[in-house]
């Protein structure tokens, strides 16, 4: 369920004293996921590290998975994942609760149940008071509370720029992992949360949201992705993942890959946030947009057929995405029906077919 | 000569060091005063200038850009003016130019104004219609009638966030009502079209309306609460 907001508005901060008054994303150069290092620069990193891999290691690098996933038993594994990105928003305590809420979803988008978590604290207490700190610390463990996760513990370090996030454990039966690589010739991709944070968030900062598109923004970043993966895991669910930093366009292309198949994504039935596509057009698009147009657009085999505001959509990257689900049309009708009746946003987006495996077709 | 004074119209703003989205903010207010002649901004990001060329293309206006040692130096003119410059032809006479201000001063004006920058109107309206007919009376008239003011709206060139329906308004997501097609129009224009889902389901039509488009009592509050007008027929 959501849980309001509205006690911590992004304005509050500048109501309290001089000191405290200085925006959260005031350095920030690129906010939330957008923070990313790039796909490509990460590979030729990568490529140069030694590879460890055990028997009980259930998850490989190759499929670019959400977290890594580690078999104890026959019954149980555990999932580790680590997220943390500077301030997107000024208040402090959303801020907190957004970085821990995009942190979690790495554990639902491997099908499991997140248990423990730890905090990942950077901060410059000469630049802020400590009460900024406490309300940064404050929304991590409301989102983890929300999610059933305790906190137990965590690392702070002093730094030029605020970065926060989690290390989360989950636990889940290693034959339920729902991976990049498991999605079928045949199946169409379901999103939930509408797409374009990247984009939103810039509008954000340049205060050029209407009210209603604010709160649509905050709602969906402070989303659980709890909910969503708890009905989906009653259906047959072949593949999942979540949209963050690499955005629709390379998020799919994963799977895709992973998979061995070519997907297509109908553009019309793409779930924009309202504003999003007049925001991009304007020039309100994220360095990350750019970054993973450069790394993925070769992918895509009809992209200059479509509006440059989408096609940066596409790309945009996403905060505390939705979970996009790979299964077959029958199931994933009633999955996307029962979703809404959630009060759930959900899409049927495009699906995958045999073909060049990563290769997508952007449908008008 | 007149491109002598066209020149000394130029305005120029260094934006260099600003962080995304100030760079597209600061020169749209600009921008939107229409000045005359062109405006050179200068930005330390081929990102910068990417942005600027999304929004010189949705004002209609063309973009030029080179590299130099002080960055990126991009000028953005209507492009009638930069096919006469480029021409070397005589452009329009022009007054006065009467806008000088740099990128630091703009920033004195008032916070409404930037808050309006993105285009977007800030006021948001829903409507929302929880019966199948405009106000009460014959009731064929009455179903025409709604479908007429929702046709006007669509035609005038409203756009609200949302349409919201209950209770009989549900009706009108029935594929057999003489309203749905304008619904459809309206949410072929990205207005959203929700139907309250108890109702949906109270009146047997779960069939008829796409789940996507079924929506919950609380999200019709939200939208209700949050909208800065609601339209109710």
């Amino acid at each position: 369920m959501r849980v309001p907001y509205d006690n911590h508005d992004t304005d509050k901060m500048t109501t309290s004293n001089n000191e405290s008054s200085r925006k959260l994303t005031a350095n920030v150069k690129a906010a939330g996921c957008a923070a990313k290092i790039s796909s490509i620069e990460l590979k030729q990193v990568l490529s140069s590290i030694p590879r460890t891999q055990c028997p009980e290691l259930l998850t490989s690098l190759d499929n670019f998975e959400d977290a890594a996933v580690y078999k104890i038993t026959e019954d149980i594994a555990i999932i580790e994942t680590v997220d943390f990105f500077p301030p997107v928003v000024d208040d402090p305590f959303l801020f907190g609760r957004i970085a821990a809420v995009n942190a979690l979803s790495d554990i639902y988008a491997m099908g499991g149940k997140p248990v423990i978590a730890l905090n990942v604290l950077c901060f410059p207490t000469c630049d802020y008071p400590l009460s900024v700190v406490e309300e940064i610390l404050k929304g991590g463990q409301a989102a983890c509370a929300e999610a059933g996760v305790t906190v137990a513990g965590g690392h702070s370090i002093q730094g030029p720029e605020p970065v926060f996030g989690l290390s989360v454990t989950g636990i889940i039966n290693p034959k339920s992992v729902l991976t990049n690589g498991g999605a079928k010739d045949g199946d169409v991709l379901l999103l939930t949360k509408p797409l374009g944070t990247g984009v939103m968030l810039l509008g954000l900062k340049g205060s050029a949201l209407s009210d209603l598109e604010h709160k649509q923004l905050l709602d969906s970043l402070t989303l659980l992705n709890k909910r969503a993966l708890e009905i989906a895991k009653k259906y047959n669910v072949n593949a999942a993942t979540d949209i963050t930093g690499f955005g629709l366009i390379g998020h799919t292309t994963e799977m895709a890959l992973a998979s061995g198949l070519a997907a297509y994504l109908y553009i019309d039935d793409l779930p924009f946030f309202p504003g999003a596509i007049a925001l991009a057009s304007q020039g309100f698009v994220p360095a990350g947009a750019y970054g993973n147009r450069k790394t993925f657009s070769s992918y895509v085999i009809n992209l200059e057929d479509i509006d440059v505001a989408l096609q940066d959509l596409l790309f945009d990257p996403q905060t505390s995405g939705g979970l996009m689900f790979s299964l077959q049309e029958e199931p994933a009708m009633r999955l996307l029906a029962e979703l809404s009746a959630a009060g759930l946003t959900a899409s049927i987006i495009g699906g995958f077919v045999k073909g060049k495996a990563g290769q997508i077709e952007v449908k008008k | 000569m007149s491109t002598d004074k066209k020149h000394d119209q130029t305005k120029t703003l260094d934006l260099r060091g600003l962080m995304c989205p100030e760079p597209v903010l600061r020169t749209k207010k600009i921008l939107d005063q229409k000045p005359e002649g062109a405006v050179e901004v200068l930005v330390d990001s081929d990102i910068n200038v990417m942005n600027l060329t999304r929004l010189a293309n949705s004002l209609g206006l063309s973009l030029q850009s080179k590299q130099s040692d002080k960055g990126y130096v991009v000028v953005i003119e209507s492009k009638r003016d930069s096919q006469e410059s480029q021409e070397s032809q005589k452009s329009k006479l022009s007054k006065e130019s009467t806008i000088t201000r740099t990128s630091r001063e703009s920033e004195t004006t008032n916070s409404k104004e930037q808050e309006n920058h993105a285009g977007q109107t800030k006021k948001t309206s829903v409507v929302f219609i929880a019966k199948d007919t405009f106000g009460e009376g014959d009731r064929e008239f009455s179903v025409n009638l709604l479908n007429v003011f929702l046709q006007t709206i669509l035609q005038a060139g409203h756009r609200p966030q949302a349409i919201l329906l209950a209770n009989t308004g549900v009706r009108l997501m029935d594929p057999d009502s003489s309203i749905r097609k304008v619904l459809d129009d309206f949410k072929a224009e990205g207005v959203e079209v929700f139907a309250c889902g108890l109702c949906v389901e109270f009146y047997g039509l779960k069939d008829k309306v796409k789940p996507e488009q079924i929506t919950n009592m609380y999200a019709i509050s939200e939208y209700l609460f949050s909208a800065d007008k609601v339209i109710s027929p």
